[in-house]
């Protein structure tokens, strides 16, 4: 018996089947039970209907390392009609795409609405196989087709043993329906009662007790939340005072968008839905230069479209953060699957040369704990602020104790502006003063006493355009002293988990370090030591903190999400030392697997450089776009 | 710069910190020229003081207009002023924000900001300084090139310039004006109740480019423009309509408000900025969702 550790993945048909909101029910039950969750390889296509869509949620009992391997334990399938593209056999996209992946021995429950499926191959590995005729039940039985994926979660509680009361279910759809009426409270608590009743009955038949997995719930002192970085990040901006924000709708940069839309007006700020990408950006300049906190969010074309307003945000000395949640690119490239690939645009993106942070959270707490930094320091530092997520990472939820979000301080430390009290009595104030840290004090548009003149083109002091060499040079120098400044007093080293000297050194930024940690456990029982080194601050870089623990190392590998080894070309540079690299952008998560089975590969043959590549999907299915 | 903070606001206070007159880089005879001294006389006339002013500039001759006057400026890239200005007067009602523009910068690279911020109604005024050319670089053709040209065939290379004040109104801006800066007395009173209206106002103002335009000249401005009837009535859109095509059937170019209609709005202070309004922000209402 397998208690409170399991994968388990839920697919369908995007938008008909409920694939998400199944998912989002199991999640929040399971997160009150005190367990904890981890949703970050979440599947979908660029289309509204009709495509297949998946959702994959680790269940453990202490927090997870990672999402783990492809490999499940419980599949469950909700679409039951016939891939026109797959004619094999009647349904089921999700059981032909994943049913290799169930493990030996795990848990198989699919639509039999239309019949039943050829199982044979998956019996005959000890998989247990659940067919319910959850559509047919909701249609005729319960006459609302919507709740079929209900009559799933119920059916699964049953095999898992889990809410058997139906407790923590109840509560639940109690606080979203009451509101909606009775009716549909006890509409949805039917609906799991008969997924129950199914999956007694089949037990029954086949005379089991269980079928090997339980969840058990915990007494929890903290209560967990259920949060995507998406909405982790947003919380942070408005724990930062971050109170203007734009953004173009993309994908996956949207619900920021959204959330910000709904809350930010409650704590007095704006947000605004561009009328295109550059209309977001310079509207949020606008709004720093009269003094709000704020922020933009994109994704790669978006923020390819804004690439002229790093310039002027840096040039005329003007804060803002531009939140980028990665997507596969180039151009349109593939908008619901998951890239490292913006590495190089956020670095180094347009034309001359400007002061920018490039920051990029490891996971969920991150999002929230960086965004934070990312606002304290785009006002110290007054330039842009690149805040790198990416699209597992935007929408994956993760269980987050509640406190942890409440003991974060947050002060809000605007020391670079001056106020009227500030203003020196002879009227000398003057925007871009030459300063051995690089920073001005910044004068807000209303305060009286004074007046500022702000210019994307070379300007002196006051800000009137000059091309004078001398100035030309005295602000160039002023501008870029900030990132020395920067890297003196803000910049972190990078996080080091293990001991550096003498060994393999694994490298990795951003959303991929829970599959580095584990990817280095597992190397550990397989009698290879390797040192994690993870990079959430990315540019400037800190050569001095990075150089030395990387010189000590018998080898350093990189993984990322990129073709190039974006990132590993800068530590190469600015190190100077070789650093070989394990990439993958083939839209999937990388899995700790494939960096063991890389870094054995690149020791046993002396391979510079791992291209990650899966099998083949084993069904055709025709995407959007 | 100081802000001197004089008792009274007049035709000086927006001299100072401001590129000394003698070193304004407009050709002499320059049509922005008049467009300056009209917006001082505006500004003179509101008493609005240089500390609550954000003049825009958009990039070009009439950017530099920024540095000719006092007042708080900000200067960015090509198209994108309405869009700076949106958001500052988003973030700050309270300010008095300007944004002055070519008809390049306008109707050619910012004419995606241009259609919706007619939409969105901020209360700024826009001022377009229309000359017909790029100047700064040398004179090529811009949007609104070619007014009045009695050009036989166009072509996609050379296409029939652009009507500002059609566009104005068919992206629904509640105030459409135009003046000349050939009449800076009149320009100002324009300006005047562009800066009065509780929206978007937009003026376009000929500002002929003495050195490019060779067309387009003062003379040929005056020989063309006509004040719009004392009677007519700004605030119905049919009115404002008929005015436009009555005005071009005999070949033209209204001067005036030719529409002004105020919408109801809804009302904002400045977004919250300061440390002590930023202090213990309570996130806990956000978490409960996720619970």
């Amino acid at each position: 018996m397998i208690v409170n550790h399991l994968k388990l993945l839920v697919g369908g048909m995007q938008l008909r089947d409920g694939v998400v909101t199944m998912t989002d029910v199991l999640g929040r039950i399971i997160v009150r039970a005190g367990l904890h969750v981890l949703a970050m390889e979440r599947g979908y296509a660029s289309t509204i209907y009709g495509a297949h869509q998946y959702d994959p949620m680790v269940v453990s009992e202490k927090p997870p390392t990672s999402w783990g391997d492809r490999a499940m334990d419980v599949l469950i399938a909700l679409d039951y009609d016939s891939n026109p593209d797959a004619n094999e056999q009647p349904n089921r996209d999700t059981v032909l795409r994943h049913g290799r992946d169930v493990k030996d021995g795990g848990i198989l429950i699919y639509d039999s609405s239309t019949g039943a499926i050829n199982t044979e191959s998956l019996e005959r590995r000890g998989v247990r196989i659940f067919p319910i005729p959850a559509r047919n039940i909701a249609r005729d039985e319960l006459k609302k087709d919507v709740v079929k994926n209900v009559i799933m979660v119920g059916a699964l509680c049953r095999l898992l043993d889990f809410d058997p009361q139906g407790a923590y279910f109840r509560a639940l759809i109690e606080e979203r329906f009451l509101r909606k009426g009775q009716d549909i409270v006890d509409l949805n608590l039917r609906a799991a009662q008969r997924g129950r009743e199914v999956v007694e009955e089949s037990l029954r038949g086949h005379g089991w007790t269980d079928v090997g997995y339980r969840l058990e719930p915990r007494r929890l002192d903290d209560p967990f939340i259920f949060i995507a970085g998406n909405e982790a990040l947003s919380i942070g901006a408005i724990k930062a005072g971050c109170r203007y924000y734009a953004g173009y709708p993309i994908t996956p940069a949207s619900a920021i968008l959204e959330y910000m839309e709904e809350h930010l007006p409650t704590y007095g700020g704006r947000a605004m839905q561009g009328q295109n990408e550059r209309e977001s950006i310079r509207a949020a300049i606008g709004a720093s230069l009269v003094g709000a906190r704020a922020m933009v969010g994109t994704s790669g074309p978006g923020l390819s479209l804004k690439v002229e307003e790093f310039g002027t945000s840096g040039m005329t000395e003007t804060p803002v953060v531009i939140v980028d949640t990665q997507r596969a690119g180039p151009s349109t490239g593939m908008p619901t699957k998951s890239e490292q690939g913006d590495v190089w645009l956020s670095v180094f993106g347009g034309h001359g040369e400007i002061p920018r942070i490039v920051l990029a959270p490891g996971d969920q707490e991150e999002c929230y704990t960086m965004m934070i930094e990312a606002h304290h320091l785009a006002d110290k530092y007054q330039c842009p602020v690149f805040f790198l997520t990416d699209l597992n990472l935007s929408e994956g939820r993760k269980t987050i104790p509640e406190s942890f979000f409440l003991t974060q301080q947050a002060v809000v430390d605007r020391s670079t502006l001056v106020t009227e009290g500030d203003l020196r009595r002879d009227g000398a104030y003057r925007r871009y003063t030459v300063t051995e840290s690089g920073i001005s004090q910044r004068l807000i548009p209303g305060t009286v006493g004074a007046i500022f003149k702000a210019t994307g083109s070379e300007h002196d002091e006051r800000g009137f355009v000059s091309t004078d060499p001398l100035i030309r040079k005295a602000q160039v120098d002023k501008r870029l002293r900030k990132m020395e400044t920067y890297l003196r007093e803000d910049a972190p080293a990078p996080q080091v988990f293990g001991r550096p000297a003498g060994h393999l050194v694994l490298m990795g930024w951003g959303s991929t370090r829970p599959v580095l940690l584990e990817a280095q456990q597992r190397l550990r029982d397989r009698g290879i030591d390797a040192v994690v080194v993870h990079f959430t601050h990315l540019w400037p870089f800190n050569t001095a903190a990075v150089k030395p623990l990387l010189e000590k190392a018998t080898a350093r590998i990189a993984v990322e999400g990129n073709f190039s080894g974006q990132f590993a070309d800068i530590v190469q540079a600015y190190c100077l030392v070789p650093v070989s690299r394990i990439l993958k952008y083939n839209g999937l998560p990388l899995y700790p697997g494939e960096i063991v089975d890389g870094v054995e590969t690149m020791l046993r043959e002396g391979t510079a450089v791992v291209r990650i590549t899966d099998g083949p999907v084993p069904v055709k299915v025709l995407e959007g776009d | 710069m100081a802000d001197t903070k004089p008792q009274k606001i007049t035709a000086k206070t927006w001299d100072e910190n401001a590129v000394p007159r003698h070193r304004i880089q407009w050709c002499p005879g320059c049509g922005d020229f008049g467009v300056l001294a009209a917006l001082k006389m505006a500004l003179t006339k509101l008493e609005i003081t240089p500390h609550e002013l954000l003049i825009v500039s958009g990039i070009g001759c009439s950017g530099q207009i920024r540095n000719y006057l006092n007042g708080n400026a900000f200067h960015g890239t090509h198209g994108g002023p309405l869009a700076y200005a949106l958001g500052a007067k988003m973030a700050n009602p309270r300010l008095k924000v300007i944004s002055t523009a070519g008809d390049g910068d306008t109707f050619a690279i910012g004419v995606e900001n241009f259609v919706h911020i007619c939409r969105r109604d901020p209360e700024l005024l826009h001022i377009i300084m229309d000359n017909g050319v790029y100047g700064l670089t040398k004179g090529q053709h811009s949007p609104t090139h070619g007014r009045g040209m009695n050009i036989e065939q166009w072509s996609e290379e050379a296409p029939p310039p652009f009507a500002p004040l059609r566009l104005a109104l068919t992206a629904g801006a509640t105030f459409v004006a135009q003046s000349f800066s050939g009449d800076p007395k009149h320009a100002a009173e324009i300006y005047v109740q562009g800066l009065q209206h509780k929206g978007f106002a937009m003026v376009n103002d000929f500002s002929p480019c003495v050195t490019y335009n060779k067309f387009n000249t003062y003379d040929w401005y005056r020989a063309h423009v006509e004040e719009i009837p004392k009677d007519h009535d700004p605030t119905d859109i049919n009115t404002a309509w008929e005015l436009l095509n009555e005005f071009d059937r005999k070949e033209r170019l209204p001067l005036g408000v030719i529409y002004r209609h105020p919408r109801n709005k809804k009302t904002f202070e400045p977004v919250p900025m300061w440390p002590r309004e930023l202090a213990d922000v309570d996130i806990r209402p956000l978490l409960n969702e996720f619970k």
